[in-house]
C-alpha cells in the first residue's frame, strides 16, 4: 500500500489512540487496539534454530506466546534484561506475540490533522511498515503498521507456505 | 432479476434482522440435506418419503426467504418447490436432468444466501437460465388425465354429507392395478376396522383404476399405512373430495387470509365487509372463531376410536429436526473449556506431586481425596476432549457430489464407497485434512480410474470404485483412499524421475518408487487436465499431512489400483509425558513412545561414517540422537553431560535419545506452538510445567525419521 | 395472560413468531412439528394454536384434526399458516376444523392483528 493510501486510511478513521514506545533513538506509535497488555520480562523458553532476536516462548495464562526482541532485530545499541525491561503483548489478526522494546511511554490520541506522510523516513524499521508521522507538540512519532511488520517474512514468525 | 432484498413491509417495530443468522444456518442445513437426498434418490423407485422430504427442504427455505425479505432466493426456491411438488404428487417421474437442475439450483441458492449474509453488493450470478430449465422440466410431462371430473359428476348426485368436525371427505384413487380386485380389499378395511369411516366405490373411467369416496377422521398417512397392506403406496392417490358445500368465506378478495364462516372460533362476520384486511381468514363457526351472528349449533363430535394402527409409523428420518439431541456451541467456548480443564489437570498434578512426601498414616483422608480427584479429573478430561471430536462422515460428506460432477465431466463411471464414517477426530484436524483428501480423491478419479471403454477392455467392470475409509489404529487415525483404477506405473515414474535428473535406480523398491511422486512438480499425467492440477498436488499433500505430524504411504499394483494411507496422530490435548533434562533445559517425551532408559556404557557405542553413532542394546543396533546437538542446547556447566540413553519407538522404528537426566513423569497439557509461532522441526507442541515455565514436547516420529538419513 | 402454541419446523420462523408474540404480551410454547405440538397439548391448555402446514411427522392438517378430537381443544382457535391460498387448501383446512388461515409470508403486525380477533 502506498504512503498516500496509508495516510488516507489513517485520516479516514478519525482520531485514534496510539501506544508509544522507544526503540533506540526514535519514538514509535502503534494502534492501541492491537495491544493486549504490557508485562515485565521473564526469561522465555528457548526454541532451537530460531533467529537470535526470537528469544523463545512464554506461557501467557495458558497460551504459548513467542517473544521477539525488537532491539536485537533492529540492531539497537544494547539489549539488557532487567526488572525494567518491558514486553508489549500484541493481539494481531493471526497471532498473539510479545515484543521487547526499550521503554513504553504513554497512550496518545492523534487527530487526523496531526498526521503527516513520511516518504523518506530513515528509521531502523523497514519503511514498508511505516504508515506516517504523527506530531503533537514537540513530539514526533513514527506510526507503524504493526500487523504488517510482524507478519513480514524476516520477522521469522510466519513459516513459508503460510 | 428481482430486487435482492427488501424488508418485509410494515414490520412495525419488530426488527427481523435479528433472525437472519438463524435463518441462514437453517437454510444452509436444508440445502445440504436436499443435496444429500437428491444424490441418494433412486430414480426408478423414488420413495414418497424421500420426495416429500426433498420438497419440504425447498419449501422451508422458500418460506423463510420470503418472510425475511430475500426475494431472489424465494423466487428460485419457489420454482424448485413447484417442480418438487409435481414430483411428490407423482405427476412427473424423476429423472437425471431434474436432479441435475435441482442440484445446481441448490448451489445457486446457497451462493445467493451467502451474498446476503456477507452483504456482498456485487451483481449476482443470473438465475434466469436455471429457472427456465426448471420450468421446462416441470412442464415436460402432461399431467395425468383428470379422472376427478367424471367422478365429480357422479358424486354430485349423492347426498352431500354434513361436514362433521374431525371428519373429512376424501376421494381415493387406486391404480394402475394389474388386478383391480386388489382394491376391493381396501373397501373391506373399512368394514373390518370400527371407526375408520365409510367408503363408497365410485365409477372410474379407466379399467385399471378404482375410485372411492371416503369419509374418515383418519390422517392420510394412517390410511396409506393401512392400504399398503394390499396395494403399493405409489398406486394410491388421496385427495380431498372434489365437491364440497361452498365455503362461506368472509367477503375478502385478497387471497392472503380468511375465516371459515361457521368454523369454531371464527370471528363475527359483519354484513359489511369490515374484515378486508389482507392475509388471513377465519372459518366461520369453526371452534374458537370469533362469534358470528347466527349462532351455529355445536356440531356433534364423532367419537373416534383409535384406528387400528397395525403399522408402526416410521418417524421421518430427516436429520433436519434433531432439536432435542444437539445444541450449538461456539468453538471458542469449547476451547476455553478445554483450556480450563487443562489448567485443572496441571494443578491436580502439582498437588499429587507435593503430597507424595506426606506421611500416609497421618494424612490418609487427604491422600484418599487426592486419589479421587485424580480419577475425577481424568474422567472430566476425557469427556471434554470428546466434545471436540466429530465423526469423519462430516469430512466424507462433500465427496459424493464432487465425484458425481467430476466423473460426469471426465466421462467416467465411478462408485463412491465410504467406511468408518463414525470414526471420530478432532475438529481442528478435520479442517486441515479436507484439502489433502480432496486432492487424493480427485487424483484417483482423474488419473486412477480409467475410461469405461478402457476398463471393459481390461476385463474390469465399467464402473470404477473409489473407497474412502477411516479407522483408529493405536494412537492414530488412519484414512485411506483406495481405487481400482490403473494404479501407478513404475516404469513411467522412473523414467520421469530420470528426466528430471533425480537420483534413482532401477533397483529401487516399489515403495521408494511410489515415494518419488511426492517430489515437487512431479506429475506423470499424459495430459494435464485443469481438474487435478499440474502436478502441484502430491508434494503439497505430503507437506500438509506432515504439518499435522502425520505420514502418507502409497501402495499400488499396476492395472489393479492404488491405495494412499494417511496416518494422523489423534490430537490429545493432555498426554502422559516423561520430562528429561538437557543442559538447563527441560524437554518432554510422549510416554507412549518411551521403551526404556539406561545409563550409557561407552563401549556399547560405536561411531559409523559421517559422525553418526549406533548403540547396541541387547542384540539390536539403534541410531543415537544427541538432543544437545539437535536442539543446539547451550552448555554452561561442563561437569554435566549427556549420559542417559532413552530408547524411543515411533513410526515403526527405534532410536536412542541422549539426555542429561530423567526428571520425572507427569501428565502434561499439550499446547499448540503454531497458533502464535510456527512449526518447529522435531517439536510437536509445548506444555506448561508446574512452575509455570514452558517446555517443548518432542516429536519422536520426526526424530526417528531424521535418523534414517 | 393468554398462552399460544406456535408450531413450525423452521427454527427461524418459530423464533420470529415467538418474539413477536412475546413482545405483545402473550406467553408462547413452541413445537417443532404436529406430533410435538400434540404431545405438548396433553400437558396444558392453550388459548390459541398457530401452526404451519408442511411439517414432518404430522402436518398442520393432521394436528388440527387431532386437536379437534381432543375434549380440551374442541373450540380453541386454530390458525393455519400456509404459503398458498388455494381453494383446495381452504377446504382441507375447514374440513380439518381449523378456525382460519394466514398466508405466509406475513408481517408480524398482521399476525398480531389476526390473533387479536380470535383470542379471548
Amino acid at each position: 500500500m502506498g504512503m498516500m493510501e496509508k495516510m488516507d486510511e489513517l485520516s479516514a478513521t478519525g482520531a485514534r489512540e496510539y501506544l508509544t514506545f522507544r526503540l533506540d533513538q526514535e519514538e514509535y506509535g502503534i494502534d492501541i487496539l492491537k495491544v493486549q497488555e504490557i508485562r515485565g520480562y521473564e526469561p522465555p523458553t528457548r526454541v532451537a534454530n530460531a533467529p537470535n532476536f526470537i528469544k523463545g516462548v512464554v506461557n501467557l495464562r495458558g497460551t504459548i506466546v513467542p517473544i521477539v526482541d525488537m532491539r536485537l532485530k533492529f540492531n539497537c545499541a544494547k539489549a539488557d534484561y532487567d526488572s525494567f525491561t518491558v514486553v508489549i503483548i500484541l493481539n494481531l489478526r493471526h497471532r498473539i506475540v510479545g515484543i521487547v522494546v526499550d521503554s513504553v511511554s504513554d497512550v496518545m490520541e492523534l487527530p487526523p490533522e496531526a498526521l503527516k506522510a513520511a516518504p523518506d523516513i530513515e528509521s531502523v524499521i523497514d519503511s514498508g511498515a511505516v504508515m506516517g508521522l504523527g506530531s503533537l507538540g514537540e513530539r514526533m512519532l513514527i506510526l507503524l503498521d504493526i500487523e504488517r511488520l510482524m507478519s513480514a517474512p524476516d520477522m521469522g514468525l510466519v513459516s513459508s507456505g503460510e | 432479476m428481482a430486487e435482492t432484498h427488501q424488508d418485509s413491509g410494515g414490520g412495525g417495530d419488530i426488527d427481523l434482522s435479528q433472525f437472519y443468522q438463524i435463518f441462514f444456518e437453517e437454510a444452509g442445513e436444508n440445502l445440504d440435506l436436499m443435496e444429500t437426498m437428491l444424490l441418494n434418490l433412486n430414480l426408478e423407485t423414488a420413495d414418497d418419503e424421500e420426495l416429500n422430504g426433498i420438497f419440504r427442504c425447498a419449501h422451508s427455505v422458500k418460506g423463510g426467504a420470503a418472510t425475511f425479505g430475500f426475494a431472489d432466493v424465494a423466487e428460485l426456491t419457489h420454482k424448485m418447490e413447484s417442480l418438487l411438488d409435481r414430483l411428490r404428487r407423482h405427476e412427473l417421474q424423476p429423472n437425471a436432468a431434474m436432479v441435475d437442475v435441482l442440484l445446481e439450483s441448490a448451489d445457486a441458492s446457497r451462493s445467493l444466501l451467502a451474498r446476503h449474509q456477507t452483504g456482498d453488493t456485487s451483481p449476482a450470478a443470473p438465475t434466469g437460465d436455471l429457472v427456465m430449465r426448471i420450468a421446462d422440466l416441470a412442464a415436460g410431462n402432461a399431467p395425468p388425465p383428470p379422472v376427478a371430473k367424471p367422478v365429480a359428476a357422479v358424486v354430485a348426485a349423492k347426498p352431500a354429507t354434513p361436514v362433521v368436525a374431525g371428519q373429512r371427505q376424501l376421494e381415493i384413487k387406486v391404480g394402475p392395478l394389474a388386478k383391480p380386485e386388489q382394491a376391493d380389499a381396501i373397501a373391506e378395511l373399512f368394514r373390518d376396522i370400527p371407526g375408520l369411516g365409510t367408503i363408497q366405490a365410485l365409477s372410474s373411467d379407466r379399467k385399471d383404476y378404482r375410485v372411492f369416496a371416503v369419509d374418515t377422521a383418519s390422517t392420510d398417512d394412517d390410511l396409506l399405512d393401512l392400504f399398503t397392506f394390499h396395494v403399493a403406496r405409489e398406486q394410491i392417490e388421496i385427495r380431498p373430495a372434489a365437491v364440497m358445500t361452498p365455503v362461506p368465506v368472509a367477503p375478502v378478495e385478497d387471497a392472503s387470509h380468511g375465516f371459515f364462516d361457521g368454523a369454531p372460533g371464527a370471528p363475527e362476520i359483519a354484513t359489511a365487509p369490515a374484515a378486508v384486511e389482507a392475509g388471513f381468514g377465519f372459518f366461520d363457526g369453526a371452534p374458537g372463531a370469533p362469534v358470528s351472528a347466527p349462532e351455529v349449533s355445536v356440531v356433534p363430535v364423532v367419537e373416534v376410536q383409535g384406528v387400528a394402527k397395525t403399522v408402526a409409523k416410521a418417524a421421518a428420518s430427516q436429520a433436519a429436526q434433531p432439536e432435542a439431541a444437539t445444541i450449538r456451541v461456539a468453538i471458542s467456548k469449547v476451547d476455553q473449556l478445554i483450556n480450563l480443564v487443562g489448567e485443572l489437570v496441571i494443578t491436580q498434578a502439582m498437588l499429587a506431586q507435593n503430597s507424595r512426601a506426606l506421611d500416609p498414616a497421618v494424612y490418609q483422608q487427604l491422600l484418599t481425596g487426592l486419589a479421587d480427584l485424580d480419577r475425577n479429573t481424568r474422567d472430566l478430561q476425557e469427556s471434554v476432549m470428546s466434545i471436540r471430536m466429530i465423526p469423519m462422515s462430516i469430512v466424507f460428506s462433500r465427496f459424493p457430489r464432487m465425484l458425481r460432477d467430476l466423473a460426469g465431466k471426465l466421462g467416467k463411471k465411478v462408485d463412491f464407497v465410504t467406511q468408518g464414517e463414525a470414526t471420530e477426530l478432532d475438529k481442528g484436524l478435520v479442517e486441515k485434512i479436507t484439502d489433502p483428501l480432496t486432492h487424493l480423491v480427485r487424483n484417483s478419479c482423474d488419473h486412477g480410474i480409467e475410461m469405461p471403454a478402457d476398463r471393459l477392455a481390461a476385463g474390469k467392470p465399467e464402473t470404477g470404485t473409489i473407497t474412502l475409509s477411516a479407522s483408529h489404529q493405536g494412537g492414530s487415525i488412519v484414512i485411506e483412499v483406495r481405487d481400482d483404477g490403473k494404479g501407478l506405473s513404475r516404469e513411467k515414474i522412473l523414467k520421469k524421475a530420470k528426466e528430471r535428473g533425480m537420483d534413482v535406480s532401477d533397483q529401487m523398491s516399489d515403495a521408494d518408487v511410489w515415494g518419488l511422486i511426492f517430489a515437487p512438480g512431479f506429475s506423470t499425467a499424459d495430459v494435464v487436465t485443469d481438474v487435478s492440477g499440474r502436478g502441484v498436488g502430491m508434494d503439497v499433500v505430503k507437506r500438509n499431512i506432515a504439518a499435522l505430524n502425520g505420514t502418507v504411504e502409497i501402495d499400488s499394483a499396476e492395472g489393479f489400483g492404488m491405495r494412499v494411507a494417511v496416518r494422523l496422530p489423534l490430537t490429545l490435548a493432555i498426554m502422559d509425558g516423561m520430562s528429561v533434562g538437557v543442559g538447563d533445559e527441560v524437554y518432554i517425551l510422549p510416554l507412549s513412545s518411551v521403551v526404556e532408559s539406561f545409563q550409557v556404557k561407552s563401549d556399547a557405542v560405536s561411531t559409523v561414517g559421517q559422525g553418526s553413532q549406533l548403540v547396541k542394546v541387547r542384540d539390536e543396533y539403534m541410531p543415537v540422537i544427541e538432543l544437545e546437538k539437535v536442539f543446539q542446547v547451550p552448555r554452561f556447566d561442563f561437569d554435566k553431560n549427556s549420559d542417559i540413553m532413552v530408547v524411543v519407538e515411533a513410526d515403526g522404528s527405534r532410536v536412542v535419545l541422549l539426555v542429561d537426566e530423567l526428571l520425572g513423569q507427569q501428565q502434561v497439557v499439550v499446547k499448540n506452538l503454531e497458533s502464535n509461532y510456527r512449526k518447529v522441526p522435531n517439536v510437536s507442541g509445548a506444555t506448561i510445567l508446574g512452575d509455570g515455565k514452558v517446555a517443548l514436547i518432542l516429536d519422536t516420529g520426526a526424530l526417528v525419521r531424521r535418523s534414517r538419513h | 395472560m393468554p398462552v399460544i402454541l406456535a408450531v413450525d419446523d423452521s427454527p427461524s420462523m418459530r423464533k420470529m413468531v415467538s418474539f413477536t408474540l412475546l413482545g405483545a404480551g402473550y406467553q408462547v410454547v413452541e413445537a417443532v412439528d404436529g406430533q410435538d405440538a400434540y404431545e405438548k397439548a396433553q400437558g396444558q391448555s392453550f388459548d390459541l394454536v398457530l401452526t404451519d402446514q408442511n411439517m414432518p411427522r404430522m402436518d398442520g392438517l393432521g394436528l388440527t384434526r387431532k386437536l379437534r378430537d381432543h375434549p380440551q381443544f374442541k373450540t380453541t382457535p386454530i390458525l393455519m399458516l400456509t404459503t398458498e391460498s388455494s381453494d383446495l387448501m381452504k377446504q382441507a383446512g375447514r374440513a380439518a376444523g381449523a378456525t382460519g388461515w394466514l398466508v405466509k409470508p406475513f408481517d408480524p403486525a398482521k399476525l398480531l392483528d389476526v390473533i387479536k380477533k380470535v383470542i379471548r
